[in-house]
């Protein structure tokens, strides 16, 4: 007999009423079987809280326990080990009682299979991961600060670069999971159109949007014809300057100005007339709505021969997605050109060419990097906003 | 290299064991032990090979059974390790020693050198950099000079003299390099990328879609040999399916060149001859013909292009010169006949014509010109975009067109200073001056301090530089005109060079320092420098020869001269790094390519990823040209650039033009007295000049211990020159001996000494001859044009006769003359 058709079958025995027992025996019996079970019940919950349990099914076995046994936490100099239960067990007894209650979902799981090949795991590893990310971010990281504390932390056996990200992050109060996520197992796979860009970046996302405020995109932004998100306008770029005009629920209505080309649909926007540095793609239909984008008179860029014309639009876009100081992009954009673009040569500085020069440049080298598209954009980006046209230098 | 994000990854490090499937690994069996010795896999330039080392010496070197088509220059590698040109100690200039600054510059070349210690040798090197810091400021040291580093991510030179350099003080950088300075520079104009750096067209596509391929002034099966990483050679193959669909009918193939090449000798196809740095006239002359027969794609040229109208003007006759760029007009100068030019023209037009340019034909004076011209025919064919057709500048270099795995690549040793740090010296004041200079001025920059040029688009003025720091280059290969080098570098106070052989910059250096090979140190390497096919061990073959060390250490212990060698190494030592490298590859590839744990990967040698994906050059933008916008300043191909127009240069204007040359052969400037072109493209047994001091292998195709100068019959028979005889080149710039080849392979008018031939002056003179043939001992110096200030390497005259009497000694080889103070 299975556990699915044991459990199936208690199940009918407990729903069917009593028909012999008096009352007395069930209440007296009742009372000492409690004591009993309570006892019962402890001392099983702490078997639950043990790692011998967590490995004791083999989709907990064979995925995150082999992941985890490959990381710092597992194996390090001073021999200190972080098992299953130090970092997704609640040391509190109201939240280790709600953990459990949640883990029951995981019993249920276990029961039918939900995740017992390796390919149902890894389809699974993202929505399981946002869980135990969204639970630390609660409690601000809790069971990491078990063990670490930024008032402990000696900055000076610290590596420089450590200390370049960790300070600033003290001073914050930073919860450690907003950054160190994958650190004990493996990140989920990555969906196209994300990057570990987007990931370094959620932690410093504005949580509320004011009405009046400017802001600035820091992944690329589905946006909208209207609030109920039925219509999509495009995408905008990272590093997009939008003005906030009013929320209303999970989404804000926005204005933009930005200048396009006279040549083709007039889907790309960019930020300033002549200055090839993309802020939004629209969707044709959008892009030819004269009552959602107003064109100015057009200009010829001298440069090129075109006609441009500067352009207004408002559109809606979800809450999410925006810094308020764009120099937050900046810093990580820096950080990865510099790694990636020093691998065969001294990366030029930024203000060594112009905006409308470094697309070429880039392009033409960027292929012998890692970086993923994401991560291109951004690069990009802050290189044409950094160029000679933005500086003094040359 | 390593960021936040990279030590998450690699506390993130994955895929188990168990979860890989036994076809990751390639069962290369390192370090496989017998009687004979051991086997052990590494990596180079020149592909991946087998050595067998035995009591501590490498005793034979074999291509990896994994390589298709092995490199005949495999057979150099032993040489390159084992040859007495290696640097064996530190050594210093004799009459700089004790002088430093004030020593005589004139002996500068004379080869005389004084053997010191390590430690005396990393107190000079940093007494000059503080000396110069301290007097000069930034502007006085000019570093940053690179070429092809041996290969290895980790040991990569480039990043550890500038690393390293950079925490002492700033310094005066270079842009561009020599390969390709005037392509890089013109093409984000027209086609908005560098094109030379950029993956091509996958070959499978070009032979299942193209009916014409047009290789121009391009040799791939001679330049394929060698890669920027380790090289894989999976591109040569398809040169015999290409060689296989000429046969049968199916390909045509065209090599547009003064010489009939390698390629065209291997894959079949036809010649069509053209007189040196001509190609621009002749293709003036098929824009005539597509425009007056109306053969062009008006309708791709008005949606994907825009200048059209002003370039053609031009051509018709209508433009500032009023000449009709006739196919006749252009027979006369480039010596096709007027009726091949519109055969020509009418071919490419009607047919998918995929075309292939090579480097050589932009490193000439206006070499800006040929390439901009070349896209225009393409786009005026409306071919670009499309599955083998449309223009290409790369087919020939590192493996381009192999279809490409898309899995990510090993970082390298960082070349920057960490995140938050500034130098000892954290001037930023060059005087004035500019602190970076395109690469091949660097010589005019010595001779006139203060000066003034032109270059792309803004001005340059000229630091006054008395210091230079040389590793991973061999400018005295390199750079133009040997004599006016040896004139410049009489300014400088001190040449510091770090090097594992004793080339022509260690002679002309007051300071030499002795690197090992890279078969001297363990490292790890991209396979497949576009393919991205694999990442490869590079296992230590022996211990660093002589007093030689990797240049990490070396570095290092430079750095601890100021007190910042913790910082420079990141206190890891070189296996740490190399592990750490691989284990940030291998969890940037997580969930993509599978890659085993480094222990097994290192044991094994080499992880592949499989075939990769067909893929067509410009076809995103074909598709929408809206949203895949071109980097050019418009987004749409440029026949003429309004941006290059308003820079106002006299050499490269609005749209390509015909400009006639300083010195050409075949009835140009200056050939009445030097009657012959001098070609000095890159080697077919070297790799520029790596591995010249190979004994045995030079020997295998010197010829009387000489370079060989690559001569016609025609020419050669009217100086009375037979193969084998040494030959006197020469021109008013200077003189070289050489070994004749005679060859109907090349067309009369035309001599061709591959780059690279080491420099072997007979004394310190200027002027001196030089007795190997380095063919830069003859070359011009100037700027291909104030766009790009380029080399024109390629725009040079020489006379050529044989050599009567006896011929001096080869000097270029054998390391310095040791003397005792």
């Amino acid at each position: 007999m299975s556990i699915k058709s044991l459990i199936l079958s208690f199940w009918d025995t407990l729903r069917t009423p009593p028909a012999t027992i008096s009352l007395g025996v069930i209440s007296i019996g009742g009372f000492i079987t409690g004591i009993i079970f309570w006892g019962g019940f402890n001392t099983a919950l702490e078997v639950t809280n043990t790692e011998k349990f967590c490995i004791s099914c083999h989709e907990m076995a064979d995925n995150v326990y082999l992941e985890l046994q490959e990381t710092v936490h597992w194996s390090n100099r001073t021999g200190v080990r972080a098992t299953c239960p130090d970092c997704h067990v609640p040391h509190e007894w109201d939240n280790k009682i709600a953990r459990k209650m949640q883990a029951s979902k995981e019993v249920w799981g276990k029961v039918f299979g939900t995740i017992n090949t390796r390919e149902k795991f890894l389809e699974k590893r993202e929505e399981l991961a946002r869980h135990e990310w969204a639970r630390l971010e609660a409690n601000n990281s809790l069971e990491c600060r078990n063990c670490h504390d930024y008032d402990s932390m000696d900055w000076d056996a610290m590596s420089d670069e450590a200390v370049f990200y960790m300070q600033p992050a003290a001073e914050r109060n930073v919860g450690c999971i907003e950054c160190h996520k994958g650190i004990a197992h493996h990140l989920p796979e990555r969906e196209p159109g994300t990057s570990h860009i987007i990931a370094q970046l959620d932690g410093r996302a504005a949580s509320s949007l004011k009405g009046g405020e400017d802001y600035f995109a820091y992944k690329p932004v589905k946006i909208y014809e209207n609030s109920d998100m039925s219509t999509p306008a495009g995408t905008l770029n990272l590093a997009a300057k939008i003005e906030v005009t009013q929320a209303s629920g999970d989404m804000v209505e926005f204005t933009m100005t930005a200048w396009r080309k006279n040549k083709g649909y007039g889907r790309v926007l960019y930020d300033d007339f002549g200055m090839n540095t993309r802020v939004a793609v629209l969707e044709r239909e959008t892009a030819q709505d004269e009552e959602i984008v107003t064109a100015g008179t057009p200009q010829m860029d001298d440069n090129t021969g075109l006609d441009w014309s500067e352009v207004k639009l408002s559109l809606w876009a979800p809450k999410s997605g925006f810094v308020a100081d764009p120099s937050q992009l900046w810093e990580v954009a820096e950080a990865s050109y510099a790694e990636s673009c020093s691998g065969c040569h001294a990366q030029p500085d930024p203000d060594h060419f112009s905006t409308n020069a470094w697309p070429a440049l880039f392009s033409g080298m960027v292929g012998f990097t890692n970086m993923d598209p994401i991560e291109q954009e951004l690069v990009l980006t802050y290189l044409q906003n950094h160029s000679s046209d933005h500086s003094d230098a040359h | 290299m390593t960021t936040r994000r990279s030590v998450l990854k690699g506390l993130a490090a994955s895929a188990t064991a168990s979860l890989l499937g036994p076809s990751v690994l390639t069962r290369a069996a390192q370090a496989a032990t017998s009687s004979e010795g051991t086997w052990h896999i590494t990596g180079s330039h020149w592909g991946a090979v087998k050595a067998l080392v035995k009591g501590g010496k490498v005793v034979e070197v074999k291509p990896l059974e994994d390589d298709p088509r092995p490199t005949d220059m495999v057979k150099g590698i032993k040489g390159l390790i084992y040859n007495p040109s290696r640097i064996k100690y530190p050594m210093a200039r004799a009459d700089w020693l004790d002088k430093r600054e004030n020593a005589d510059r004139t002996t500068r070349g004379d080869n005389r050198f004084v053997r010191v210690t390590w430690d005396e040798a990393l107190d000079l090197f940093h007494e000059e950099l503080e000396r110069v810091q301290t007097t000069y400021g930034p502007s006085g040291l000019f570093a940053g000079a690179t070429g092809w580093r041996q290969t290895g991510q980790f040991h990569s030179c480039i990043n550890h003299m500038n690393r390293a350099v950079s925490m002492h003080g700033n310094y005066v950088k270079k842009a561009g390099d020599y390969s390709t300075g005037a392509g890089q520079t013109i093409l984000p104009y027209v086609l908005g990328s560098t094109e030379v750096y950029s993956q091509g067209t996958s070959w499978p596509v070009i032979l299942e879609n193209s009916k014409n391929v047009v290789f121009w002034a391009s040799d791939p099966v001679k330049n394929l040999q060698v890669g920027w990483t380790c090289e894989t050679h999976e591109s040569l193959p398809y040169f015999d399916e290409l060689r296989d669909k000429i046969a049968a009918g199916e390909i045509n193939a065209i090599s547009v060149d003064p010489v009939r090449t390698k390629t065209q000798k291997h894959i079949g196809g036809d010649q069509l001859y053209i007189n040196p740095m001509t190609d621009v006239a002749f293709m003036l002359g098929i824009a005539h013909t597509l425009y007056s027969e109306d053969l062009h794609d008006k309708e791709f040229i008005d949606v994907y292009a825009l200048g059209f109208d002003q370039f053609i003007a031009y051509v018709m006759g209508k433009g500032e010169d009023s000449i009709e760029k006739t196919p006749e007009w252009a027979a006369e100068i480039c010596g096709i006949s007027a009726d091949q030019i519109r055969d020509f023209a009418r071919m490419i037009a009607s047919e998918r014509t995929q075309l292939v340019f090579g480097w050589s034909v932009q490193r000439q004076q206006h070499g800006e010109q040929p390439y901009w011209m070349g896209a225009i025919i393409a786009t005026m064919t409306g071919q670009v975009g499309l599955p083998g057709g449309g223009i290409s500048y790369s087919h020939h270099y590192s493996g381009v067109g192999v279809p490409q795995t898309g899995a990510n690549m090993p970082g390298a040793f960082p070349l920057n200073l960490d995140l938050g740090k500034v130098p000892e010296h954290d001037s930023s004041n060059f005087n004035g001056a500019s602190s970076v200079i395109p690469v091949a001025r660097w010589v005019d920059m010595l001779l006139n301090p203060g000066g003034k040029i032109q270059h792309n688009g803004h001005e340059v003025t000229f630091p006054d530089v008395r210091m230079c720091v040389f590793t991973g280059c061999n400018p005295w290969h390199h750079h133009q005109d040997r004599n006016k080098m040896r004139k410049a570098f009489q300014s400088l106070e001190t040449v510091i060079t770090v090097d594992y052989s004793w080339n022509a910059t260690c002679r002309h250096s007051d300071l030499v320092l002795p690197a090992c090979t890279q078969f001297e140190r363990n490292d790890i390497d991209t396979y497949g420098a576009y393919s991205n096919t694999g990442v490869i061990a590079m296992r230590k073959l022996v211990d660093p020869l002589y007093h030689s060390k990797t240049d990490f250490e070396i570095f290092t212990a430079l750095c601890d001269r100021f007190g910042r060698a913790k910082e420079y190494s990141r206190g890891m030592t070189e296996m740490q790094w190399v592990e750490q490298m691989y284990e940030d590859t291998r969890a940037s590839n997580t969930g993509n390519f599978e890659m085993p744990a480094f222990a097994d990967f290192w044991e094994e040698g080499l992880v592949r990823f499989g075939r990769g994906t067909d893929w067509v050059r410009h076809a995103d933008f074909r598709e929408d040209p809206e949203l895949n916008a071109l980097g050019t300043p418009s987004g749409f191909i440029e026949i003429s650039s309004r941006t290059i127009e308003k820079f106002g240069y006299d050499d490269c204007g609005a749209h390509p033009k015909w400009m006639e040359k300083i010195e050409r052969s075949h009835g140009g400037p200056k050939s009445d007295k030097f009657p012959i072109w001098l070609q000095s493209c890159h080697p077919d047994q070297r790799l520029h000049s790596q591995m010249c001091e190979s004994d045995d292998y030079r020997e295998s195709y010197a010829v009387a211990g000489r370079e060989p100068a690559w001569i016609s019959p025609q020419d050669a028979a009217e100086r009375g020159i037979e193969d084998g005889d040494i030959v006197r080149v020469f021109n008013d710039r200077g003189q070289l001996l050489a070994g004749a080849k005679v060859s109907d392979d090349y067309a009369p008018g035309v001599v061709r000494i591959y780059e690279g031939a080491w420099y072997g002056p007979v004394d310190a003179s200027i002027g001196a001859l030089d007795t190997y043939g380095d063919p830069n001992t003859l070359t011009l110096d100037v700027g291909s044009s104030k766009l790009a200030q380029a080399t024109s390497a390629n725009t040079c005259l020489v006379q050529i006769e044989k050599f009567e009497g006896d011929a001096p000694a080869v000097t270029s080889f054998g390391g310095p003359v040791e003397v005792t103070l």
